[in-house]
């Protein structure tokens, strides 16, 4: 990894205005949109109240779509012959794949620090500072999972368009993940296999240490919610490896 | 084609230490109409300060076989070494730098982000200034690639492949599409720099820019060196000169041109109406015989330009 070279891709995604439109901004809007609407009386919630709940939810969706799409331009700059230049310095492969990633965690971590930040300024409450602790850092250190699942794509289809479902797929998979509401019944029961569930029901765990927050919803246990994330990391990871290797082959 | 390879030991300039050295290499790839061999056996030895022109048709093989002098890929079989290293070694080493076809930039970077991205990879950002002067591109710094024109967009990656100061420089196609001017400007830079010592291997289809630039001429097509040697003289190991005459009208011209073939230096008769073409080393037979035996006029001889020799040995028909 390269100090300069991240700089220098940090400078370069922090141009692209329309990419940080959605990946920074739209968490923040969710947040004040439905934190209002849900908690807006400051209704509280497990050891804190619903707008942390709301906070840590759309962080978790900031993070995890900001990683998706940095780890996904990994493969549209390959397409480009990116790969190629930096292919005739001294960085290795290895090297390119870890300051990428570098670059989107430290992107994911901009934009949960400013939903959290914007959470802290409008009425988000937890018992303990230990709680606003431990579900940042999960925030952060879960959405590089998703930065597998974006370079991915990117590498499977090779197109700025794929990139875009990708990101697009993001939403699906917030929704049907428990993230954007409280879901409960049949769809409950569906989202506990789709891969945002585990991810943000960890980032939640130091708050509401399992407690659904849907009408009937059964706790979590704190196994289940790893076994999601596990489950859907390998998945992840073998994904990108069959797309790296089928790209490489098509060459 | 052996006279090629024996043109090639006995002319090839005496340099220093081998730059670069590729032994019996061979590349396949699968492809979906089954496998196919792009770089079919290539031999090269290049030294120390040649400058060579490495000329073909598009699908010849010149960007594998360049491919794998870089280490971009790795050949199917033989062995290439650069400066005595694994080409791999020889990139980290900085002795091996190359421009890349087409592509190969971000476009929503300027070109000093670029050159300053690049020189941190290579660990060279003290040259960031001298390349960037040294190719032209100082007064661009601030601009996006993707507002860069083609010649200038070349420029830049011509700086990229100088900041590791490589000893060996490599250039695929440098130059394609680019319009007259940019080609010319961008040899001339070209030029100020191969002054300063370095091995280079430049890949092109625009004839002109071998004969103009290379000493050395490497001829390959199908994946194989169909010839190699100096640029002078490939015109003369590929054919020879044309004599061209008219023959006399109420004549029949059948003898007359089974005359010229059993000539020994005469490699081709081919005749057009009155007019016969007759194409070998040794014009001044062929010359000597149409204009003393058979009352042949209008005689014209000339030497076929680098076209004609690349089509005759790639088989293409012009």
């Amino acid at each position: 990894m390269n100090p300069t070279y991240v700089r220098i891709e940090l400078f370069r995604q922090s141009r692209d205005v329309g990419n940080l439109m959605f990946t920074v901004l739209m968490p923040v809007v969710m947040y004040l949109l439905f934190g209002n609407m849900f908690g807006g009386g400051g209704e509280p919630a497990g050891n804190g109240n619903v707008k942390f709940y709301v906070m840590a939810s759309m962080a978790a969706y900031g993070a995890a779509l900001a990683t998706t799409s940095i780890a996904g331009t990994a493969a549209t700059e390959a397409m480009l012959g990116w790969g190629r230049q930096i292919a005739l310095t001294r960085m290795r492969p290895s090297g390119f794949v870890t300051s990428k990633l570098a670059v989107a965690m430290i992107v994911a971590t901009g934009c949960a620090g400013l939903v959290f930040a914007v959470g802290a300024g409008t009425g988000a409450r937890a018992d303990s500072p230990w709680v606003w602790t431990a579900s940042f850092l999960l925030t952060v250190l879960g959405s590089g999972i998703f930065a597998l699942y974006g370079m991915g794509i990117g590498m499977a289809f090779k197109s700025e368009t794929a990139l875009g479902v990708a990101s697009g797929g993001m939403v699906f998979f917030a929704f049907f993940g428990n993230v954007f509401m409280p879901l409960s019944g049949t769809m409950l029961e569906i989202a506990r296999f789709t891969p945002m569930y585990g991810y943000a029901g960890l980032v939640r765990y130091p708050l509401t240490e399992g407690f659904g927050a849907g009408a009937g919803a059964a706790a979590d246990t704190l196994g289940v919610l790893v076994a999601n994330l596990v489950a859907w990391t390998l998945i992840f990871a073998l994904f990108a490896l069959w797309a790296v290797r089928r790209s490489r082959a098509r060459r | 084609m052996e006279t090629t390879t024996e043109q090639q030991s006995a002319t090839a300039p005496a340099t220093g230490a081998t730059a670069l050295e590729l032994k019996r290499v061979r590349k396949s790839f699968h492809t979906s109409e089954g496998r196919l061999e792009a770089v079919a056996g290539i031999d090269l030895s290049v030294g120390t300060g040649e400058i060579v022109a490495f000329l073909g048709p598009n699908g010849a093989g010149k960007t594998t076989t360049i491919d794998m002098m870089l280490g971009l890929t790795v050949p199917t079989s033989g062995t290439i070494s650069v400066f005595g290293r694994t080409p791999r070694a020889a990139v980290e080493a900085g002795e091996i730098s190359a421009v890349l076809q087409t592509g190969g930039l971000l476009r929503d970077l300027t070109v000093r982000e670029t050159v300053t991205a690049i020189a941190a990879l290579h660990g060279a950002k003290e040259r960031i200034d001298t390349v960037m002067e040294r190719t032209d591109i100082m007064s661009l710094a601030k601009r996006k690639v993707s507002k860069c024109s083609g010649g200038e967009q070349q420029r830049l990656k011509f700086a990229l492949a100088l900041l590791p100061d490589p000893r060996l420089l490599i250039l695929d196609e440098p130059t394609a599409g680019m319009d007259v001017s940019a080609r010319r400007s961008f040899w001339a830079t070209m030029r100020q720099d191969a002054v300063a010592g370095r091995t280079v291997l430049f890949a092109t289809h625009y004839l002109e820019e071998a004969q103009e630039f290379a000493e050395r001429t490497v001829l390959i097509g199908a994946g194989r060196v169909l010839a190699d040697g100096p640029t002078a003289q490939l015109r003369e190991m590929t054919g020879g000169r044309v004599v061209s005459a008219l023959l006399p009208t109420g004549r029949p011209t059948t003898p007359a041109v089974q005359a010229l073939r059993a000539v020994d230096s005469v490699s081709s008769v081919r005749l057009t109406g009155q007019r016969v073409l007759v194409t070998g080393p040794d014009s001044d037979a062929a010359a000597r015989m149409l204009l003393n035996e058979l009352g042949a006029t209008d005689l014209e001889i000339t030497t076929p330009t680098l076209e004609a020799a690349f089509m005759a040995l790639t088989g293409e028909e012009s």
